[in-house]
């Protein structure tokens, strides 16, 4: 008998073992490889070209990201796509608020037609919503301003930051805000104490992909922002578009990414360590 | 949890702040003059007093970049040099077109948008008459450029051309007539590539090359100005020739990516252009020990041109940048950056990649740009469909 329930535990381990070297296998050549490979593709010595049966580059060196700091505007983009991003997720969370509640507690007609006007920015393609959006930014002399530049990735962070706010907002129970109404409390004491705490973890969400749509939105920004101002992806786009250019475009991509990725493993372990706790509402 | 919360949104607002950058100032206003009538020394005075210029590019950041700061030291004039992509920048310009003053000064013309551009009424001209020593530059390409009649509004600043790049490891005995190509692409399949023509001008070049030598060569199309479908009323020939090889043609999807899979070893021939060659050799994208011909059987060439836009903020400016490009001093060192051919026709070079026998010999011109559109068209129908 315990024989057989050691066969049966040792069988659950090598199952369970088995899935967790498939998972890791799979992460590394999904993410793992590429990220490698634009890693080895940005240290590519212009001398020594990586070329067919090379398996490695035959030499490393900085020169390609010495080339895109010498010979384009990636100090400058730098500055203004973190200068953008912060403000962008700000706002689109405070512009998401109302409209995330109302499509997440009430039951309003049209509501299925609203959610999915709101992903409009994000279902048609970028450059016609550039196109079209430009023509309103000029007419409010908003193009080639801070301001313009702020309001355009605060508009494309929206839908996202709506979308998981509204999630967060229908999953709060109603027992809960029933109770909390039977206790006396009032909308303030609800907004504070109730709402805020249950939709923190989607906040964080939606924060995590209102930034990285802002550090990444090329479309809107080329056609309103530039020349006055550049971003991050701008730049990529010289290298990643009509004219690719793999050495360089890795070492953008690599400038753009890494915060990214750093960000994301902060709020990562965020989310984790209180999400819990946030979702009861004991902070 | 709140705490975190409040430091994070906190902290993003900190930065935003800290960072943000301030608005463009509005433009000078310029002397009023009228540009196809002043002397060049007025429009020179002109250019400075509006003291700086908007100049969008998608290539050679390296180059350009130099000839910006050579720009502001010669003339005081602040150069914004914009490296975005060809189809956003058009974009851009397009989307621009009908507000009175634009963001764009200048800027580089190339591939399938200089129809577009042109039929938009996009440019102020015609610079020809305004350009010193415009008559040392590609006359050919000052009236047509890839087929499109531009009729001096588009400046040349340089040359290239078509060719067959190969891995002189891998091909022996490269081809030079279309007898010795077929027989080579038989012997070779899936080697030889070139790009869809819709995503970049070698593959046009290319299915050109074809349509010349399968329906009774070019010159029939000559002087066209609209097409005349008893002309192309053949092409099927071409298109023939081209469905029976697609097994052992690699179409791929750009100009650049041909020139990435035969670094990768995956042809060993493709056509591509010569200044794409060699920035991509320049910067590590390919391997060093690369050739190229023009081959007997002829392919197009052209080059880039630079147009200033008809609402650009610094017109007088834009024709000095453009005056500066295409002087002796920069058109030389543009090829000692990017090896990028001259436009000037009063320069000797050395050192390029075709031989200049090769582009006398065997360079052909384009159809008129109304066949082209309609090659583009069948090919999708025809081959990438089919």
């Amino acid at each position: 008998m315990t024989g057989t329930w050691n066969a049966s535990i040792r069988r659950k381990q090598l199952l369970y073992g088995s899935l967790t070297l498939f998972f890791v296998i799979t992460q590394l050549i999904w993410v793992g490889v590429p990220i490698l490979m634009t890693v080895l593709w940005s240290l590519v010595d212009p001398q020594h070209p990586w070329s067919f049966p090379d398996l490695f580059p035959q030499k490393l060196s900085w020169a390609q990201w010495a080339y895109v700091f010498k010979y384009t505007n990636i100090v400058r983009a730098l500055k203004t796509s973190y200068s953008v991003a912060p403000l962008a997720v700000i706002l689109s969370f405070l512009l998401s608020l109302p409209t995330s509640y109302v499509l997440g507690r009430k039951e309003i007609p049209g509501k299925k037609f609203f959610m999915l006007v709101v992903l409009l920015p994000i279902i048609m393609p970028g450059m016609v919503v550039a196109l079209f959006l430009s023509r309103v930014f000029s007419a409010f002399h908003l193009s080639q301003s801070f301001l313009g530049l702020v309001l355009a990735h605060t508009l494309m962070g929206l839908p996202y930051m709506i979308r998981v706010l509204t999630t967060s907002f229908e999953s709060i129970p109603q027992d809960i805000i029933d109770a909390a109404e039977n206790l006396g409390a009032n909308t303030f004491v609800k907004i504070k104490d109730i709402f805020l705490p249950m939709v923190r973890p989607g906040l964080l969400a939606g924060m995590i992909f209102a930034f990285t749509t802002s550090i990444e939105e090329f479309n809107l920004t080329f056609v309103i922002g530039t020349p006055t101002f550049e971003t991050i992806p701008t730049i990529l786009y010289s290298f990643l578009g009509y004219n690719f250019i793999r050495t360089n475009a890795s070492v953008v991509a690599l400038i753009m990414m890494t915060p990214n990725i750093i960000m994301l493993f902060i709020v990562e372990r965020i989310l984790k360590a209180d999400y819990l706790s946030a979702s009861l509402g004991k902070v | 949890m709140k705490r975190t919360v409040v430091l994070l949104l906190g902290l993003l607002l900190v930065t935003g702040t800290l960072f943000a950058g301030g608005a463009k100032e509005a433009p000078k206003a310029a002397p009023k003059i009228d540009l196809q009538t002043a002397t060049w020394d007025q429009i020179v005075a002109a250019a400075k007093a509006e003291g700086e210029v908007t100049f969008y590019a998608w290539y050679f950041p390296d180059y350009f970049k130099e000839a910006g700061i050579d720009f502001e030291k010669k003339y005081g004039i602040k150069a914004n040099v914009i490296i975005g992509d060809q189809t956003a920048n058009f974009n851009k310009a397009i989307a621009e077109k009908d507000q009175p003053v634009g963001t764009i000064d200048v800027m580089i013309v190339g591939g399938q948008w200089v129809k577009t551009t042109m039929d938009l009424n996009l440019f102020y001209g015609p610079l020809k008459n305004i350009i010193p020593e415009a008559d040392k530059l590609a006359p050919s390409l000052w009236e047509v450029q890839e087929g499109v009649l531009t009729k001096g509004y588009l400046a040349p600043f340089h040359r290239n051309q078509t060719g067959i790049l190969y891995d002189p490891e891998q091909v022996k005995n490269p081809p030079q007539t279309w007898e010795q190509l077929e027989a080579w692409i038989d012997a070779n399949p899936k080697k030889f590539g070139f790009n869809d023509p819709s995503k970049g001008g070698s593959g046009q070049s290319f299915v050109h090359s074809v349509i010349a030598y399968t329906t009774g060569g070019l010159d029939k199309y000559k002087g066209d100005t609209d097409l005349v479908p008893e002309k192309v009323a053949n092409w099927d020939k071409a298109w023939k020739w081209l469905q029976d090889r697609k097994d052992k043609l690699t179409i791929t999807v750009s100009n650049n990516d041909s020139i990435i899979r035969m670094n990768g070893g995956e042809i060993s021939m493709t056509v591509a252009w010569d200044d794409n060659v060699s920035d991509m050799m320049a910067k590590g994208n390919l391997f060093k020990r690369a050739k190229m011909y023009i081959p007997k059987f002829g392919l197009a060439g052209g080059g880039d041109t630079m147009g200033v836009l008809k609402n650009a903020p610094h017109k007088a400016a834009a024709l000095l940048w453009i005056a500066h490009i295409t002087s002796k001093d920069q058109q030389i060192k543009k090829f000692q950056m990017v090896k990028a051919y001259p436009a000037r026709t009063d320069l000797t070079i050395e050192g390029t990649l075709l031989t200049e026998e090769d582009r006398k010999n065997n360079a052909i011109p384009w159809f008129p740009a109304p066949y082209k559109s309609h090659m583009i068209s069948e090919f999708v129908k025809n081959v990438m469909m089919k």
